[in-house]
């Protein structure tokens, strides 16, 4: 038993000392330890993703070292929510590896905690990137993150599905109605077949869009909704005549596909969500060709479209090896020849050099035309979202597949959810 | 337990219980029993059919599994989906994630049968200063949730520099910190006669002596339940490696399995189902191997004073 009451004092010991070397970690070196090619420096990489992603960073991780031979890199992956519960531990305990790929919605969180290393105060040429993308890795006038590549929302469609109905296949000039309207054809011409869509008002991000159609921000400067009850109301009455109709899939429904998306298993002919979704799609689905337009909007000029981060490459605030790690996000988001290798696998390049220096082919070309076809309505990317931005999303999803359920009245929604955005900005404010 | 024989010595069939016997007539018994068997074998099917559907689902193409694909059997049969599983993950061979699994299930286990067993013998056996304190205090520890340890004990390996190596993973399986295993062999000693230590202390045995002569033969049954359970929780555990391992190289199967379902890009679901079927195996060939040992323990157990 003595080695349990030893355990004990170790970890009382262990909390004690971490927190003193939390304390004296800010008075570092400037640009941390560097290396020589007889000696060099080893940063750690982390990233989420597959076996094909991590067969691509291996890659750019090769090409990286014969270019830069005082540093090497230590690369390791995990599953995307793996990944998370093990950086909240690795957090809390001090040990964040050098650098790491990073997820927009997490970026405030780990940022305002002081986790992150500001980068705005090492060397990484962000000359090639969209002016209006980079304050999305910024939080209170500190860069956190830079962002690797761009998705955007998009309407996906099977064209041969629609050419099996006769539906002549849309241009993405559209108004809601005319969207509305569209659904309901392919509910109806397929005698329920096939399902127009998944109920669009129940995507966050979409709501988001039409709201910035309508001139309307999400979330104020210092935190706060910026949008009303009446808004959200609004919104969600916007495909209320259809419900129910085979216009969209039933909830029911929804859940039997689950993981698969409706649209993944054939049960609808489009789906409305981020860009870069293609590969999973036409994986899931075994279609020869999926397109990709534009969302609807009442206001032709103003479609509310937006460049956001699909990922981001930060730094340990506590790296011993700032310099190399500046280098090696430098390198990873800007090098053309890791374009190459990527390809559009982590999203469209943000950097112009690394997207020039890329050459696209197939689905990869139709998702880099579709950004480049929206160029004019771009607006500004997003901030990072407030802490527990997360759960806003999720909670969003669930009152409107409540919503879809019969469960609740759109009022009745609106209250839901509400209430619980209000406890959760005051909590955290 | 006494040192009598079993009183459950099962009667022949053909012969009539001797209480109440005019009962049933033996067609009455045969369609009880039909029933019985019927109902038995639904509920197996219900409690089965998971485990079937992931095996059917095995040897699909990925875009026929789950979704709207309700038929269990695909037309495409093939082994695809396990050779894609066998290619292994960015570099790191599937072998290599099996041979991970191993070493951390067999690690646990030898590890918890070595600790938990000195330490039961301590609890049951000594008598020292405090005991029932300390057991106590090892009961409470059961009490704690695993989750708000987790970071106390991870800032502890962190610093002592153990993180990404296997240390954290077993060195509690070798210092009986499974208070579980160490309270169900405690429980099990205690049922075995005090009058075997006695005769074996009057003939001059020690402590070390009645542990390994005496106690460790009669505890088979329980060490062997400890093996199976240990074994399979090490082998399923998925928080563990998650946060101490961080080399590709060293993971084990389940988060390997992980890797193979990305939302964020394409899911291969063939090759992950495929190889839960494959990682299963060593799982299921365990237990079968063992869980003769637990009948014929518990049914002896006992009986050799």
């Amino acid at each position: 038993m003595i080695n349990r009451r030893h355990f004990l004092t170790t970890v009382a010991v262990g909390t004690a000392s971490a927190a003193a070397l939390a304390a004296c970690g800010a008075g570092s070196s400037s640009s941390g330890e560097t290396g020589t090619a007889e000696k060099p420096v080893t940063i750690n990489y982390t990233w989420w993703g597959n076996d094909d992603r991590a067969e691509r960073t291996r890659k750019a991780i090769a090409l990286f070292e014969s270019k830069n031979p005082d540093i090497k890199v230590n690369g390791n992956f995990t599953d995307f929510a793996g990944y998370w519960q093990k950086r909240a531990t690795e957090a809390a305990g001090g040990g964040l590896p050098d650098v790491m790929q990073w997820d927009l919605s997490y970026l405030r969180d780990y940022g305002q905690r002081n986790q992150l290393l500001d980068l705005g105060t090492v060397k990484i040429n962000t000359d090639a990137f969209e002016k209006s993308l980079l304050p999305s890795g910024q939080i209170k006038g500190k860069t956190y993150g830079i962002p690797t590549s761009t998705n955007a929302f998009a309407v996906y469609y099977d064209p041969a599905k629609l050419a099996s109905l006769g539906i002549a296949e849309p241009d993405g000039s559209w108004t809601y109605k005319e969207f509305n309207d569209f659904l309901t054809e392919v509910g109806t011409k397929s005698n329920s077949a096939l399902f127009g869509s998944t109920d669009y008002t129940g995507v966050w991000w979409m709501f988001n869009i039409w709201l910035r159609q309508n001139n309307i921000e999400a979330f104020t400067e210092d935190g706060k909704l910026g949008f009303t009850k009446d808004d959200m109301k609004k919104w969600w009455n916007t495909t209320a005549g259809l419900r129910g109709t085979p216009a969209i899939v039933s909830e029911e429904r929804v859940t039997q596909l689950a993981p698969k998306s409706p649209f993944g298993s054939n049960v609808t002919a489009t789906e409305v969500t981020w860009d870069n979704f293609m590969a999973g799609y036409l994986g899931d689905s075994g279609a020869k060709e999926l397109k990709l337009v534009p969302v609807p909007s009442d206001d032709p000029d103003n479609l509310g479209l937006f460049l956001k981060p699909s990922m981001l490459m930060v730094a340990s605030a506590k790296t011993k090896y700032k310099d190399a790690a500046a280098r090696f996000i430098d390198f990873m988001v800007n090098d053309p020849e890791v374009g190459q290798i990527f390809k559009t696998s982590r999203g469209v390049p943000a950097s112009k050099t690394q997207r020039d220096g890329t050459t696209f082919e197939g689905t990869d070309k139709l998702v880099v035309d579709y950004e480049k076809s929206i160029e004019q309505y771009l607006k500004d990317a997003p901030e990072p979202p407030i802490v527990g931005f997360g759960t806003l999303e999720a909670s969003f999803k669930r009152v409107s597949s409540d919503l879809n359920y019969g469960k609740l009245t759109i009022d009745g929604a609106a209250d839901a959810w509400f209430k619980e955005a209000e406890d959760l900005i005051k909590q955290n404010a | 337990m006494t040192t009598m024989a079993t009183p459950t010595q099962s009667t022949p069939d053909a012969q009539v219980p001797h209480y109440n016997p005019k009962s049933e007539s033996a067609a009455a018994k045969r369609a009880k029993s039909t029933i019985f068997h019927v109902v038995a074998l639904a509920l197996t099917a219900v409690v089965l059919y998971p485990g079937l559907w992931m095996i059917a689902s095995s040897f699909k193409p990925n875009a026929e599994i789950g979704g709207a694909n309700t038929s269990l059997w695909s037309n495409n049969f093939s082994f695809d989906n396990f050779v894609t599983a066998m290619e292994g993950i960015g570099g790191v061979s599937t072998l290599q994630f099996f041979t991970n699994s191993l070493i951390l299930a067999i690690g646990a286990v030898v590890g918890t049968i070595l600790s938990a067993s000195v330490s039961a013998y301590a609890f049951a056996r000594i008598k020292f200063p405090g005991r029932s304190i300390f057991f106590g205090m090892m009961i409470a520890t059961l009490l704690l949730p695993f989750h708000v340890v987790i970071i106390p004990q991870y800032i502890v390996f962190q610093q002592l520099g153990l993180v990404d190596t296997y240390v954290p993973l077993l060195i509690g399986k070798f210092l009986a910190a499974d208070a579980f295993f160490v309270f169900l062999m405690v429980q099990f000693m205690r049922n075995l006669p005090g009058e075997l230590d006695e005769a074996a202390r009057i003939d001059g045995a020690g402590h070390v002596r009645i542990f390994t002569s005496i106690m460790l033969p009669l505890m088979k049954p329980a060490l062997i339940s400890t093996s199976i359970f240990s074994f399979i929780w090490s082998w399923n555990d998925f928080l563990g490696p998650l946060l101490y391992l961080n080399t590709p190289d060293k993971y084990p199967l389940p988060l390997a399995l992980r890797l193979f379902v990305d939302q964020t890009q394409s899911s291969d679901y063939g090759a992950m189902i495929a190889m839960s079927v494959l990682a299963l195996l060593p799982v299921l060939i365990f237990f079968l191997v063992f869980q003769r040992y637990i009948v014929e323990g518990v049914s002896t157990q006992g009986l050799k004073g």
